[in-house]
C-alpha cells in the first residue's frame, strides 16, 4: 500500500521528523564534544547559536509529530475502506502486527519531544545553561526512538494488504459481540466511570494540595497519578464515552470520534488530555531539576504554573469528554 | 511582557518586510501555489472520482453471481437461482443480461444493460437519474433508457429510433423512452437500459441463461455469511460482493493518486530545493539589517521567528490560493489540465462533471504534501541567517 | 552605572592564521553618570573596547562588571538580554535601516520587548517631539538629511531609556555644527544622569567642557595621561 496518498503522506511526516532530529542530533554531537562556556571562540559562539536551531528543529518535529499522529490514525480510518473487514482505523490499525506499536511509538514521541522542550525552556532561563549536557544526551536517545518510530510506520504500510481479513472495531471493543475478541472484557461501566471520576477528584485534590504545601512524594505522585489516569481515560474514551458520542451502542472505536459526522470532538478530547497529560507529567519529570543550581526558582515556578494549567485542563476534558455521556443520562438520549 | 504579544510584534515587522521585499517574495509565492495547485488539483479529482464511483455502488446488488467456466466469464443458467432457495436472508434473486455493443457508425462503445425491472428493489430510482422522459412500464418491450453520449451519437445521426444490429446484422429498433442525468455520467454515459427480454433478443441469448445473477440480501451485516454459503453451493461460480467492489475501486484510485503524487512529488522536490536557496542567500543588506536588529537587542530567536512567520506567511497563503484554485479548476473546468494525464479516465467519460466534497482530512493530506516540506527545508536557511553576529555592522563603514 | 574592566584581553580568530590581539590586559573603571572618551588611532582597539562594554560580545579574558553584576563568561544570549534593557548605542555611521520609516527606526530596540505597539509609538513620539523629528515620522529613514538622521539614531538609542550610553565614532561624518549639536545632546544626557562612553579621535569630542576624562589607547594598550 505504499502507492496510496495517505501512506506517502504518513512517509513523508516521518521523513521530515528523522530529518529535523537528524539534524539537532548533529549539533547535539557537536554540542556534547566541544561546549566549553568559558571561552569566547568562534565556535563557542557557534554552539551557542546552534542550541537555537536545535530547540527550533524539536519544537518543529513535536508539532510534525503530532501532525503525524493525526495523518496515521486518519489514514489507518483510509485504509479501512481498502481492506476486508475493516470498517474503520481499528480495523486497519490491527490489520498487521505493526500498527498498534507503530501508534504507540507515535504517542511516546509526542510525549518526548514534549519534556525535551520543558527542559529546553528551563534551560534557557538559566545564564550558566546548566543542562545543556543533559538535554543533548536526551537528545540522542530519542534518536532509536526516531527510528524505531520511521521503520514501524514504514512496516504497516508495508504489510497491508488490501485483502487481509480484520476485525472490525465493534468485534474488538464490543461486549460479546458472537465470541468476538474483546480488548476490554469485564470492565464494567460502573467500575470504569468510579475509577475515572475517581481519578479526577484524586488529581484535584492532589493538585490543590501541591498549590498550597510542596512536598516532593507529592509531586512524584502528582505525576504517576497523570500517567494512570491518561492511559485510563484512553480505555474509558474508547469502551464507554466512545459510543454515547456515535449515540449507537455497539460502535466503541476511540478514532471515529475525530470524524466531521462528530462535528470533529475527538481533536478536542484528545487535545486536552494529551495536554492536561503532559504538563500534570512534567511537573514530576522537572523535579530532579530542583537540585541544578540556578534553575530552583525558575524550577518551581514552572512547576507552578504546570499543576494549575494541568488542573484547568482536566476539568475542561473531564466536561468536554462527559458531554455526550451526561446529556444521554439527562435526556435519555433523545436530541 | 508577554510571549503573544512579542510574537505580535515580530509578525507585524515580518509583515512589512515581507511587503518591503514584495518582488522576490512574490516569486517564491506563486512558484509555491503553483505546486500546491498542481497537487490538490489531483486529490480532489481523484477525491470526486472515488465518491462518484461510491455513489454509483448505492444501488448495486449486495452480491453478483457469475458462472466461470475455464477462467472466464460465461452465462449463468436460470436454475442456479433455485438451486439459492435454501439459504436464508436471500431476499430475491434477480437474473441480469449485459454486454456491449460496438456501434460502427460512431466508432462508440456502448454498454447494454438488460433489467428485470419489476423485479429490483431500487428500479423505482432509475426515474431520480433522468434528465428527460421516464422510465417505460416494466415488461414494455421496444423502450429504451440511453445516456448522454448514446443521445448525442443519435442525435449525430439525425434519427429519434435507436436502431441497432443482432450478431446476425438483423436490425431491430427501440424507442427512447429517457435520457440520464449529467451527473451521473461517470456509469451512465455510454449505458443503454432495455428490458432483459428485449436485451436478450439483442444478443440472441437462450431463455434459460442469463449474464448474472443479482441476489439481494435483507440484512446487510449477513452479506458475507451468505455470500459464503453461495459460493459453497456453486462451486462453479465467482460471487462478488458490494463491499469487495469498493474496495477494488478504493484500490484502483489509491494507487493511481499515489503515483501521481509520487510523479508530483518530483515538482514539489524541484520546489524544495528552490526554496532553501531562496531562503539561505542572505543580500548583504539584509545581512547587516539582521545585525543591526542584533545590536539593538533583538536574539537570535527573535530574529528566527521573523524568518519562521515569513515562511509560515507565504506558505499559508500559497496553500490557500492553490487549494482554492484547483477547487476551481477541478469543479468548474472539470479538471481540464489534467485531461490528457488521465488516460483511463478521459475515455470511460469525456465530459464528465465532477463535484469535488470539501473535507477537512484532504486538506490535511495536501498539507501533508506540501507545506511540510518546505517547512523543512527552510528551517536551517532560517536559522542560518538568524545566526549572523551583531558585531559585522560595528566599526567600520 | 559603574562600569568595571580587569585585565581584558580580546584576541580575534584565536589559533588561525589571522589571529588579532587587539586589547591587552585593559583594566578600567568608569563611574557612574560620567561622561568618558576613548582616544585613539584607527585600529587601535576603541571600537573593541566599546563592544565589550556594550556586551556585543565577550572578552577572551579578564573580567568585565557593569553595575556589579559579572558579564564575562556569559552566553551569548544573557549578553543581548544585558545589552537591551541597560545600553544604548550610537554607530558610527548611523546603522539606521533605510527602507523603514523614521518612526519604525525608533521602535526597533522595543519590538522584541513585546511591548504594545500603542505603549511603542508613545515612546518614539515623545522622542522624535523632544529632537524636533515629528514631522520625519512616516518618512522613510533613506530619505532625511545627515542632522535628522543623527537625531534618529539618538533617539532610537534612547528609546529603552538605558541608563549607559555608547557612542562609536559618531562625529566621523558630521560637519563640525553638527558635531556640535550632537555634544550638546550628550552634555544633556548626561545632565540627566545618564553614563556616555564615546570613542573619538576628534578633538571636537575630546576637548568639550562635558567631558570628565580621555582615555588613550594605542595598540590595544590603555595609556594614562
Ligand atoms: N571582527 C574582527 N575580526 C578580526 N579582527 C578584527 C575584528 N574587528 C577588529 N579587528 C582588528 O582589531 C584591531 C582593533 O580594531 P578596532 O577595535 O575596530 O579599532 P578602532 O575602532 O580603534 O579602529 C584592528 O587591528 C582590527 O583590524
Ligand atoms: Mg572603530
Amino acid at each position: 500500500m505504499f502507492l496510496d496518498s495517505w501512506s506517502i503522506a504518513l512517509v513523508i511526516c516521518g521523513l521530515v521528523v528523522f530529518f529535523m532530529m537528524g539534524f539537532a542530533a548533529r549539533s547535539a554531537v557537536r554540542v556534547l564534544l566541544y561546549w566549553d562556556p568559558d571561552s569566547d571562540s568562534g565556535r563557542q559562539i557557534k554552539l551557542e547559536n546552534e542550541i537555537w536551531l536545535t530547540s527550533t528543529l524539536v519544537e518543529c518535529a513535536l508539532g510534525v509529530q503530532i501532525l503525524s499522529l493525526t495523518v496515521f490514525v486518519l489514514a489507518a480510518d483510509h485504509f479501512s475502506g481498502a481492506i476486508v473487514g475493516a470498517m474503520c482505523a481499528t480495523g486497519s490499525l490491527l490489520a498487521n502486527d505493526f500498527g498498534v506499536p507503530a501508534l504507540t511509538v507515535k504517542i511516546g514521541g509526542v510525549f518526548l519531544y514534549g519534556f525535551w522542550i520543558v527542559l529546553h525552556q528551563l534551560d534557557i532561563r538559566s545564564e550558566r545553561y546548566p543542562l545543556v549536557r543533559l538535554k543533548y544526551i536526551y537528545l540522542l536517545t530519542l534518536l532509536p526512538l526516531l527510528v524505531l518510530d520511521l521503520s514501524l510506520g514504514m512496516m504497516y504500510i508495508a504489510g497491508l494488504e488490501p485483502d487481509i481479513i480484520t476485525s472490525c472495531c465493534a468485534v474488538v471493543f464490543g461486549e460479546a459481540v458472537g465470541g468476538g475478541t474483546n480488548l476490554f472484557a469485564g470492565f464494567s461501566h460502573f467500575l470504569s466511570l468510579l475509577l475515572l471520576y475517581g481519578s479526577t477528584a484524586l488529581l484535584f485534590i492532589l493538585g490543590g494540595l501541591l498549590l498550597a504545601w510542596r512536598r516532593i512524594g507529592l509531586v512524584v505522585v502528582f505525576g504517576g497519578v497523570w500517567l494512570w489516569f491518561f492511559l485510563l481515560a484512553l480505555v474509558v474514551i474508547t469502551t464507554l464515552f466512545s459510543s454515547y458520542v456515535y449515540a449507537m451502542p455497539f460502535h466503541k472505536c476511540p478514532f471515529c470520534i475525530l470524524k466531521p459526522e462528530y462535528y470533529y470532538i475527538g481533536f478536542a478530547i484528545y487535545g486536552l488530555l494529551f495536554t492536561g497529560a503532559h504538563l500534570g507529567m512534567s511537573v514530576a519529570v522537572t523535579e530532579p531539576l530542583r537540585q541544578v543550581v540556578g534553575l530552583e526558582e525558575v524550577t518551581e515556578r514552572f512547576q507552578r504554573r504546570a499543576t494549575l494549567w494541568s488542573l484547568v485542563l482536566l476539568a475542561l476534558f473531564t466536561a468536554v469528554s462527559s458531554w455526550h455521556y451526561l446529556r444521554y443520562l439527562l435526556l435519555g438520549g433523545q436530541g | 511582557m508577554s510571549v503573544l504579544a512579542r510574537h505580535l510584534n515580530i509578525l507585524d515587522h515580518t509583515l512589512s518586510s515581507l511587503w518591503r521585499r514584495r518582488l522576490k517574495n512574490l516569486s517564491v509565492l506563486l512558484v509555491f501555489a503553483g505546486v500546491i495547485f498542481l497537487i490538490a488539483s489531483f486529490q480532489l479529482v481523484t477525491r470526486a472520482l472515488t465518491e462518484t464511483a461510491e455513489q454509483a455502488l448505492v444501488a448495486a446488488p449486495e452480491i453478483t453471481i457469475q458462472k466461470m467456466s475455464a477462467g472466464r466469464q460465461v452465462a449463468v443458467p436460470l436454475a442456479y437461482s433455485e438451486k439459492l432457495s435454501g439459504i436464508f436472508g436471500i431476499r430475491r434473486v434477480v437474473p441480469r443480461v449485459w454486454g456491449y455493443y460496438f456501434d460502427e457508425v460512431s466508432g462508440a462503445n456502448y454498454t447494454v444493460l438488460g433489467l428485470e425491472r419489476d423485479r429490483m428493489p431500487a428500479s423505482g430510482q432509475l426515474d431520480l437519474v433522468l434528465d428527460q422522459g421516464e422510465s417505460p412500464a416494466p415488461g414494455r418491450s421496444g423502450a429504451a433508457l440511453i445516456g448522454r453520449s448514446v443521445q448525442q451519437g443519435l442525435e449525430r445521426k439525425g434519427g429519434s429510433l435507436l436502431s441497432l444490429f443482432r450478431p446476425d446484422l438483423s436490425m431491430v429498433s427501440f424507442t427512447v423512452a429517457g435520457v440520464f442525468k449529467e451527473e451521473t455520467d461517470i456509469l451512465t454515459n455510454d449505458l443503454i437500459v432495455l428490458d432483459i427480454d428485449d436485451a436478450r433478443d439483442l444478443f440472441l441469448v437462450p431463455e434459460d441463461v442469463a449474464t448474472d445473477l443479482c441476489v439481494y440480501v435483507a440484512n446487510q451485516r449477513e452479506v458475507p455469511t451468505i455470500a459464503k454459503k453461495i459460493a459453497d453451493a456453486l462451486p462453479d461460480t465467482r460471487v462478488v460482493t458490494r463491499a469487495q467492489i469498493r474496495k477494488t475501486y478504493q484500490v484502483v484510485f489509491g494507487w493511481r493518486s499515489g503515483f501521481a503524487s509520487v510523479c508530483l512529488l518530483t515538482a514539489l522536490a524541484a520546489f524544495v530545493i528552490f526554496a532553501w536557496d531562496k531562503a539561505s542567500g542572505l543580500s548583504p543588506e539584509e545581512r547587516r539589517e539582521i545585525s543591526i536588529l542584533k545590536l539593538l537587542g533583538w536574539e537570535t530567536r527573535d530574529i528566527l521567528a521573523i524568518r519562521l512567520w515569513e515562511g509560515i506567511l507565504v506558505a499559508g497563503l500559497a496553500f490557500v490560493l492553490g487549494c482554492t484554485l484547483a477547487y476551481i479548476h477541478v469543479a468548474f473546468f472539470g479538471a481540464s489540465l489534467f485531461r490528457p494525464v488521465m488516460v483511463g479516465w478521459s475515455v470511460i467519460s469525456p465530459s464528465l462533471r465532477l463535484a469535488p466534497t470539501v473535507q477537512l482530512s484532504q486538506f490535511l493530506l495536501i498539507f501533508c504534501f506540501s507545506v511540510l516540506p518546505y517547512m523543512a527545508a527552510t528551517v536551517i536557511p532560517a536559522w542560518s541567517c538568524a545566526s549572523v553576529p551583531a558585531e559585522s555592522a560595528l566599526g567600520g563603514v | 552605572m559603574l562600569i568595571e574592566l580587569e585585565h581584558v584581553t580580546k584576541v580575534y580568530n584565536q589559533g588561525l592564521a589571522n589571529e588579532v590581539t587587539a586589547l591587552r590586559e585593559v583594566s578600567l573603571r568608569i563611574d557612574d553618570n560620567s561622561m568618558v572618551c576613548l582616544r585613539g588611532a584607527s585600529g587601535s582597539g576603541k571600537s573593541t573596547l566599546l563592544s565589550i562594554i556594550g556586551c556585543v560580545f565577550q572578552p577572551t579574558s579578564g573580567r568585565v562588571a557593569i553595575a556589579g553584576k559579572q558579564l564575562s563568561r556569559l552566553p551569548d544570549r544573557f549578553l543581548t538580554l544585558h545589552r537591551r534593557r541597560y545600553i544604548g548605542f550610537i554607530f558610527q555611521n548611523f546603522n539606521i535601516l533605510p527602507a523603514l520609516s523614521v518612526e519604525e527606526n525608533i521602535m526597533l530596540p522595543l519590538v522584541p520587548l513585546g511591548m504594545r505597539p500603542m505603549v511603542m509609538r508613545e515612546k518614539a513620539a515623545v522622542l522624535m517631539e523632544r529632537f524636533g523629528i515629528s514631522h520625519r515620522r512616516r518618512f522613510p529613514a533613506g530619505q532625511i538629511s545627515g542632522g535628522e538622521l543623527q537625531r534618529t539614531a539618538i533617539a532610537r538609542a534612547l528609546v529603552n531609556d538605558p541608563p549607559l550610553i555608547l557612542a562609536d565614532e559618531p562625529t566621523a561624518h558630521l560637519d563640525s555644527r553638527l558635531s556640535h549639536e550632537f555634544m550638546d545632546f550628550m552634555a544633556d544626557l548626561k545632565a540627566a544622569g545618564k553614563t556616555i562612553v564615546i570613542t573619538s579621535h576628534d578633538a571636537l569630542v575630546t576637548e568639550h567642557k562635558a567631558v570628565d576624562r580621555v582615555i588613550d589607547i594605542r595598540d590595544g594598550r590603555i595609556h594614562v595621561s
